[in-house]
């Protein structure tokens, strides 16, 4: 089944909608037609349009691993006009899809390397494809030690708990770091900022990659501490977030200098990233 | 590349053999405005039109395309229906040069990587029949880009007026096919018409007021930041009527258009980088925050960004922009600025 009009989304059923704090819900989504998932391939760190007929599209994250086949997931922050109108859909209700699109992240050059991973608040959505997709028994023996370091506002606003304290801490030879950014009543874990937690544990860059995505003030401050640790520019990579319409080049919107995040970007390296006119 | 010649009073009952079998677009005189427009009659067809308001871009990128039809019954049944057929074939008589060129500056963006269905198939079954200017407007500056007046590139056949013929070079495969479906070309005898051709290349060109861009792509590449950006930036209103008037310009919005009752429409349309909301996410944040980024993107899209995605010019010197702003901002001072690093 060929995509002849990449503008058509294939349509999909919301499966299950999860949770996962006051703002952030997680919805699963399978394409009403079986063989569409033979011709929807995506690569961990890939984007989707998603559509609601009638309202429009926006540019979410494929949050699922490829390795979860059968299904996709998507999680997405209240923000928006569609965000809004999504977040009070449920299971049953028709929604459009149509990607993937963009770049990956490198997961063959990261073959053999320790990862840690630095999100923060719904940057994490990106981040946990591929977190996943190296965590699956199947790629597991491809990487070395994985380390997750998330933090979000508040203990309520951190999303995915079910992989942060229970799914993640139990896979062999993977460590997860969580902070919040103040202290609160009932939360004995780690409080700050993550550039600052990041710069406490202070991992060793030997052979490590680290993949970062959370906001843009987040974003700087961990790169700044990254170079100061000594990681080389190759060694950080990130993924960047634009607004969107097409995803596919044309509409113009999503340029950073020369290159359109859509089909060039998400995923860049520090490396590539500086390259690039500062406007993101 | 075949060459052959229409008498100049054969042209019309010529076009008017091709309106017989086709939709035929040409350039026309409305209400003082110079367009593109389908035309009833041939007569009103305004061959020495100097430059149309709009581009012929909209044949194929139209300001507001219907993509599909949506029917969605309160999201627990959905179905689209996307037109079978986008157009009809068509014939677009009458484009210069400067135009022509960008259909081809265009064509990249919508053909290659992810080929976008409904301008290729308005591409596909468009002829495109060139005609080479007469004379110079004091905005046009197509020559600043190696572009000639006379030049037939990205037209299917390309006519020229000299003495009492035109001049008809077949320049496409599509070109051959409509001269073969609409006879009236004469095919001997072009020698002379040729050099006179050459001749009027440079009288025309000659008109026009030089433009040097040497060296502006290498400024551009060395410094994002340059204080010329504030200055043209301060006199910005940021109405966008550059990027509508240009030919090159392709930015467009998605939207849906739902009437309540489920039934409705997902659309496209033009959309302009000069606009604050273009880039502005759900969340707020604006990479290209103030008039300063918004200016330096048109001019580095047209000037820089173009180049080093397709390795095609992003202005082909049609002058529109310069003609319709309403500040006097002029792509050829700007030039100037860049060259002088400023």
């Amino acid at each position: 089944m060929a995509l002849e009009n990449p503008l058509l989304p294939y349509i999909a059923t919301i499966t299950k909608v999860i949770d996962e704090t006051p703002d952030v819900k997680t919805f699963q989504m399978v394409f009403d037609d079986p063989e569409v998932f033979n011709v929807f391939k995506q690569k961990p760190g890939q984007v989707a349009q998603i559509s609601i007929f009638g309202v429009g599209e926006a540019t979410i994250s494929i949050t699922s691993s490829p390795t979860r086949t059968g299904l996709l997931e998507f999680s997405i922050k209240k923000v928006g006009r569609l965000t809004s109108v999504i977040h009070q859909m449920e299971p049953g209700m028709k929604v459009g899809i149509r990607g993937p699109y963009g770049n990956n992240f490198p997961y063959e050059m990261m073959k053999g390397k320790d990862l840690l991973f630095i999100g923060g608040g719904i940057g994490l959505a990106p981040l946990r494809s591929l977190i996943d997709f190296v965590l699956a028994p199947e790629n597991r023996q491809d990487y070395g030690k994985v380390e997750i370091l998330y933090g979000a506002r508040s203990a309520a606003d951190l999303c995915f708990k079910y992989d942060l304290f229970d799914n993640w801490p139990k896979m062999p030879d993977t460590q997860v770091y969580v902070t919040i950014d103040r202290p609160e009543e009932g939360w004995d874990g780690h409080v700050g900022f993550v550039p600052a937690y990041l710069e406490e544990i202070n991992p060793n860059p030997a052979n490590k990659v680290t993949i970062t995505c959370g906001p843009p003030i987040m974003i700087k401050f961990v790169l700044q501490a990254l170079e100061k640790m000594g990681y080389s520019e190759d060694q950080v990579v990130t993924t960047l977030e634009l607004k969107m319409k097409c995803g596919i080049g044309k509409c113009g919107r999503c340029n950073i200098g020369s290159k359109f995040v859509c089909v060039d970007g998400p995923v860049f390296t520090l490396r590539e990233l500086k390259k690039l006119p500062p406007e993101f | 590349m075949r060459k052959g010649y229409i008498l100049k009073d054969k042209l019309f009952p010529w076009l008017e053999a091709i309106r017989a079998k086709y939709p035929l677009i040409a350039p026309v005189q409305e209400d003082g405005l110079s367009l593109f427009k389908e035309v009833e009659k041939v007569s009103d067809i305004v061959l020495d039109y100097g430059i149309t308001r709009m581009p012929p871009k909209d044949l194929f990128f139209p300001q507001t395309e219907k993509m599909f039809r949506i029917k969605n019954k309160n999201n627990m049944a959905v179905e689209l229906e996307t037109p079978e057929k986008i157009t009809d074939e068509q014939v677009l008589f009458g484009v210069h040069s400067c135009d022509l060129k960008s259909i081809l500056a265009l064509d990249p963006v919508f053909t290659t990587r992810f080929p976008d269905r409904y301008y290729q198939e308005r591409r596909d079954k468009t002829y495109v029949i060139g005609l080479s200017c007469q004379k110079a407007l004091p905005t046009c500056f197509c020559t600043a880009y190696g572009i000639t007046p006379t030049a037939y590139e990205g037209a299917d056949l390309h006519l020229t007026e000299l003495g009492d013929k035109y001049l008809v070079e077949v320049v496409t495969e599509r070109g051959e096919r409509l001269v073969a479906a609409v006879p009236g070309v004469v095919f001997e005898g072009t020698e002379s018409l040729e050099a006179e051709k050459e001749k009027l290349t440079a009288k025309v060109a000659a008109e026009i007021k030089p433009v040097d861009i040497t060296g502006v792509k290498e400024v551009l590449d060395a410094n994002f930041e340059l204080p010329l950006w504030e200055k043209w930036a301060q006199k910005c209103l940021g109405c966008g009527i550059c990027t509508y008037v240009c030919p090159t310009c392709h930015c467009f919005d998605i939207n849906d258009f739902n009437r309540g009752d489920g039934v409705g429409e997902r659309f496209r349309c033009w959309d302009s980088c000069m606009f604050s909301d273009f880039t502005r996410m759900a969340g707020g944040h604006n990479p290209r925050p103030s008039k300063k980024e918004r200016v330096r993107n048109r001019f580095m899209h047209k000037l820089k960004y173009h180049l080093d995605r397709y390795n095609l010019v992003g202005c082909v010197g049609c002058g529109r922009c310069v003609q319709r702003c309403p500040e006097n901002i002029d792509i050829r001072a700007i030039i100037s600025d860049i060259k002088g690093g400023v």
